[in-house]
């Protein structure tokens, strides 16, 4: 039954990759009339270690992922504390929490772009109310535009976590827990040596989830900043769109696919393997 | 160890303001859409008591002709979600009962298709995509949505599955059955929360789609979501305009997801919780 | 969540779900609506008749697909077009696309010869790219053979700068834009200042005019990375006298004159809004149009609209000026868009009759009314219109002494677009200086252009 997914995945998924890895080593634009592909072996992998654009976006997706996965794994996590309670109240806070998620992140980018505009934007006027305000607007300024996007991001995938670890608190045994607060544990020392390592698991998928999509942001930022100013908030995955489907430079740009493509693996690698070991300790 | 009445408000009260937070976006895209355009930048922001109108609606519904669109949305969406969930949930439930080590592991070989970056995708698959003619065709986005899709089926049915119990399967497989029956018969109608989490996933994920739409579909089957992106332009932005496209972009899957609302997690720690 | 819970949620989205619900309705019925009439058509008696002469039924029952930016003349084709398929028979599909989404979807459609579109609208400043690449059909043939039905003489010189380049026409003047000064009369008066006709009065008047404590400044300048701070900044170094390039079309960004250029452009900026290093076109419409802004050098295009005062409560006091000029033999900046054939398209005559048919003079009238921007002489001069638009004649001599090529219109532009228009945000935010910034576009340019 594997059979026709498997099938379908290989022909799909990885012809495409293979295709990538070939044209990645070749000069091919698409805007050349003639259609070459000259070879170049390693040159256009050599050529993105030299390019000033692609190492500051390579730097800006770092930030960007690190940013997004660390804030949003804390504040769902606290959420998911705060937000735990079995009243009537909190269930309906809870499932209304959860509406950005289904929202398309290019509109959410527009409509914070609009919520943050220095001029009328209401994000803008009430920070302004109490103190917080920068000139050219929290997404003009380039030290305040990664952090921008960041709350952005933050807004839409917050509600995933929060009820990814709502559903694993609710799994726990709640045996441990009575059994610790009977022998005097503090909540603090509860939370950080029973509900914590016990959540692991949960946790780990939340972070490999949130890693994955991060690193592939493009919608918001395309709606957003389009990588400005200057290229403050320019990640990999928008410029790879901008030299491969905007200006058709096909095999720079596949070349800085896989580069992309190399790093989320490493990183994603070495989640698994980490989750691998925690699920074989459970069983 | 109960937490005291003061705890309670204090933790309601900041739950309030932790939902106004993520739900303020949410209202002003809905108040912007029923604006007057003079309306629109009025400082301080007013959220209620303005003077509705429905004319931003029209003008999305006469003018920009939003109908079509939706409808390509539609047909785009609800494509990759029946291949998507029927691929992913056989696959799914292959993975989950398998006794080979390598296929037991390969649900990790699906996530690990998850991580390929878009842009990494589309150059090929549109170079692909041109010389078998299907550029600008439902397919062409269909198949690429389900390139992502289904994976994260695979990856969500093999946890789902894994934590249903397999005593009745194995009985019908004793009893005769074949694999496919005990999969259809037994195991499928205890996966249905799954299935439905699955579905709402693709759903979201294909609906929501910007980039793959941008570069695979022609005029006649762009989705709302482009069509947002096209009043983006040198004239003069009419947020009242905007946003009433929004609304169309926004509320079928918004209303669909929190119908499902409890089915969000279904799937997706399955396996980390056990159930 | 308990059936309760849920529908108290309905409830809140009740409202707006029965008024999408009210609305929701047409849409479905409204696409097919243009369409029936049409195929019913040659059946009718009352056919209507084209003033122009133009429109015939020979590609009747055919269609054109026309990639066209939602820039102002986008109001115009969706008032005119249903106009023409009555006339003609033939179904035309516009697909409105933003700035960057159209250059992206045009050019994915030429490299991957799906031919999706048979009519482009095409930036002055894609001419070159165009016309290499042989994407668009070389209307020169073409304009020789039906020179009769053009009225050629009619169309201002510089128009054809509107999708000329080398030996071929590559796309047809459709829209041409004036760099001009749009001003506020009543906060000129109250700073006791009077219209610039230099760079260097210009930033004095702006900075006279700036008032930040009374949320009005001197000044609207598109400083957005990308296309829009990119034009701004190579309207800014013309009238500066300077130029990006040295006498053999070479690169020369990192010179002595262009760095005083760039100093002076960001000079200007004192006097604008801070959030102006984002705006695009519509962020500076929109701050004239709220009084933040008392001037703005600005596309002719947008005049009609500010004019009017039901979009702009201070439209009895704005009035249109010529842009100032860094020496006197300048010249005033020229753009807009022409409209292009896809190479690949099957429908090329039916599509070059649409062209004839928009740009003739008949139609220009309506075209004009529509909030197009005229290409004409005789539109320009019809004192019928010239009274309706008191700003035409400073738009005729505009054009008259108007450069398409400020921005160089070569093949290379777009690449080189993307370049300038990084550094020089990343400049005015304060990320970057003004020599790391020519230098970086310097560099980048002889990258581009190798």
């Amino acid at each position: 039954m594997l059979g026709p997914v498997l099938a379908f995945v290989l022909a799909i998924a990885l012809a495409p990759l293979l295709f990538s890895l070939f044209i990645s080593l070749t000069d091919y634009r698409l805007t050349d009339p003639t259609q070459a592909k000259p070879f170049v072996g390693l040159g256009n992998y050599l050529k993105a270690f030299q390019d000033k654009a692609v190492l500051e976006t390579l730097a800006n997706t770092v930030v960007f992922t690190v940013g997004a996965v660390t804030s949003q794994v804390l504040l769902g996590l606290a959420l998911a504390l705060l937000m735990s309670g079995e009243t009537p109240f909190m269930r309906t806070l809870r499932s209304l929490a959860i509406m950005p998620l289904a929202l398309p992140p290019l509109v959410v980018g527009l409509v914070w772009k609009a919520l943050y505009n220095p001029q009328f934007g209401p994000v803008a006027y009430y920070l302004k109310q109490i103190g917080l305000s920068v000139d050219r607007g929290f997404l003009g300024e380039f030290t305040t535009a990664m952090p921008a996007v960041l709350v952005i991001d933050l807004w839409q995938w917050t509600p995933l976590l929060m009820i990814i670890f709502l559903a694993g608190l609710k799994s726990l045994p709640t045996e441990m827990l009575e059994a610790a607060y009977v022998d005097g544990a503090s909540r603090t020392q509860a939370f950080f040596y029973i509900t914590l390592p016990m959540l692991l698991p949960v946790i780990f998928i939340g972070v490999l989830l949130r890693t994955m999509n991060a690193f592939k942001v493009f919608d918001i930022i395309f709606a957003t900043t389009g990588g400005g100013p200057g290229n403050a908030t320019s990640v990999l995955n928008f410029h790879i769109y901008k030299v491969g489907l905007t200006f058709f430079d096909m095999g720079y740009a596949a070349a800085l696919a896989n580069i992309l493509l190399f790093m989320i693996g490493v990183c994603c690698a070495f989640y698994v393997v980490l989750l691998r070991r925690q699920r074989a300790t459970e069983f | 160890m109960r937490a005291s009445r003061t705890e309670n408000l204090l933790r309601n009260a900041l739950a309030i303001l932790v939902i106004a937070f993520f739900l303020m976006p949410i209202v002003w895209l809905f108040t912007t859409s029923l604006k007057l355009q003079r309306d629109t930048f009025q400082l301080p922001p007013v959220w209620l008591g303005f003077q509705p109108t429905l004319n931003n609606f029209a003008f999305a519904i006469n003018q920009i002709q939003v109908g079509r669109f939706v409808l390509n949305s539609v047909i785009i969406s609800a494509g990759t979600t029946l291949i998507s969930v029927v691929l992913g949930t056989l696959g799914g439930y292959a993975v989950s009962r398998s006794r080979l080590r390598f296929v037991g592991a390969s649900s990790y070989f699906f996530l690990v298709l998850l991580m390929i970056p878009p842009v990494a995708m589309l150059v090929p698959f549109y170079l692909i995509m041109r010389d078998l003619g299907l550029l600008g065709t439902y397919w062409a986005v269909i198949i690429l949505d389900t390139v992502y899709n289904a994976p994260f089926v695979v990856w969500m049915m093999s946890n789902y599955f894994r934590s249903v119990p397999t005593e009745m399967e194995q009985a019908a497989l004793v009893d005769g059955a074949s694999h496919f029956q005990a999969f259809r018969l037994v195991a499928l109608p205890l996966a249905v929360p799954g299935i439905i989490a699955s579905v709402l996933y693709c759903l979201i994920f294909s609906w929501n789609d910007f980039i793959f739409a941008l570069l695979l579909t022609s005029p006649s089957t762009k989705t709302v979501p482009l069509a947002i992106m096209g009043q983006f332009s040198t004239a003069q932005l009419q947020w009242g305009y905007m946003a009433a496209l929004s609304v169309f972009a926004v509320l079928p899957v918004l209303l669909v997801a929190l119908v499902l609302n409890r089915y969000f997690v279904q799937g997706l720690t399955a396996g980390a919780t056990k159930g | 969540m308990s059936l309760q819970k849920f529908r108290a949620i309905l409830g809140v989205m009740g409202a707006t779900a029965l008024t999408l619900a009210a609305c929701a309705a047409p849409p479905a019925a409204a696409p097919a609506a243009p369409a029936a009439p049409a195929a019913t058509e040659p059946a009718a008696p009352a056919q209507p008749t084209d003033p122009t002469g133009i429109v015939t039924r020979e590609f009747a029952g055919s269609k054109l697909t026309l990639a066209a930016q939602t820039d102002q003349f986008v109001e115009a084709f969706r008032a005119l077009i249903p106009k023409f398929e009555e006339l003609s028979g033939i179904d035309v599909t516009m697909d409105e696309l933003g700035y960057v989404d159209l250059r992206q979807k045009a050019t994915a459609d030429f490299v991957g010869k799906t031919a999706n579109y048979d009519l482009i609208t095409v930036d002055i400043v894609w001419s070159g790219e165009y016309g290499q690449n042989k994407w668009t059909v070389d209307l020169k043939p073409l304009i020789e053979r039906d020179k009769a039905q053009l009225a050629l003489d009619d169309i201002l010189p510089v128009m054809w700068t509107l999708g000329s380049w080398g030996e071929g026409q590559w796309a047809y003047p459709l829209a041409g834009y004036a760099n001009v000064l749009n001003y506020r009369t009543d906060l000129f008066e109250e700073a006791g200042v009077s219209v610039p006709k230099t760079l260097a009065e210009l930033q004095e008047v702006a900075t006279k005019l700036s008032r930040p404590d009374k949320g009005v400044w001197g000044i609207g300048l598109l400083g957005a990375k990308g296309p829009a701070v990119a034009q701004d900044f190579m309207a800014y170094v013309q009238q500066y006298g300077s130029s990006l390039l040295d006498e053999n079309g070479k690169p020369a960004i990192d010179t002595e004159a262009n760095l005083k250029a760039l100093e002076g452009f960001k000079a200007l900026f004192e006097a604008a809004p801070p959030d102006a290093t984002g705006w695009w076109w519509g962020d500076r419409n929109d701050a004239f149009s709220s009084g933040k802004i008392a001037m703005m050098l600005n596309w002719s295009t947008a005049i009609k609209n500010h004019k009017n005062p039901d979009l702009n409560p201070f439209a009895e006091k704005i009035e249109t000026a010529f842009s100032p000029l860094g020496t006197e033999a300048g010249k005033y900046g020229f753009g807009g868009w022409g409209i292009g054939i896809n190479a690949d398209s099957k429908n090329k005559e039916a599509a070059w009759m649409f062209i004839k048919w928009i740009t003739s003079p008949p139609i220009q009238k309506e075209w004009v009314d529509n909030n197009g921007s005229p290409i004409r002489r005789s539109t320009l001069t019809d004192p019928e219109l010239v009274k309706k638009y008191p700003w035409f004649p400073i738009l005729l001599e505009s054009y008259e002494k108007g450069d398409g090529d400020y921005r160089p219109r070569q093949p290379w532009y777009s690449k080189m677009e993307d370049v300038i228009g990084t550094e020089v945000n990343a400049y005015l935010v304060g990320q970057i200086d003004a020599k790391t910034a020519l230098a970086n576009m310097q560099k980048a340019a002889l990258d581009i252009i190798k």
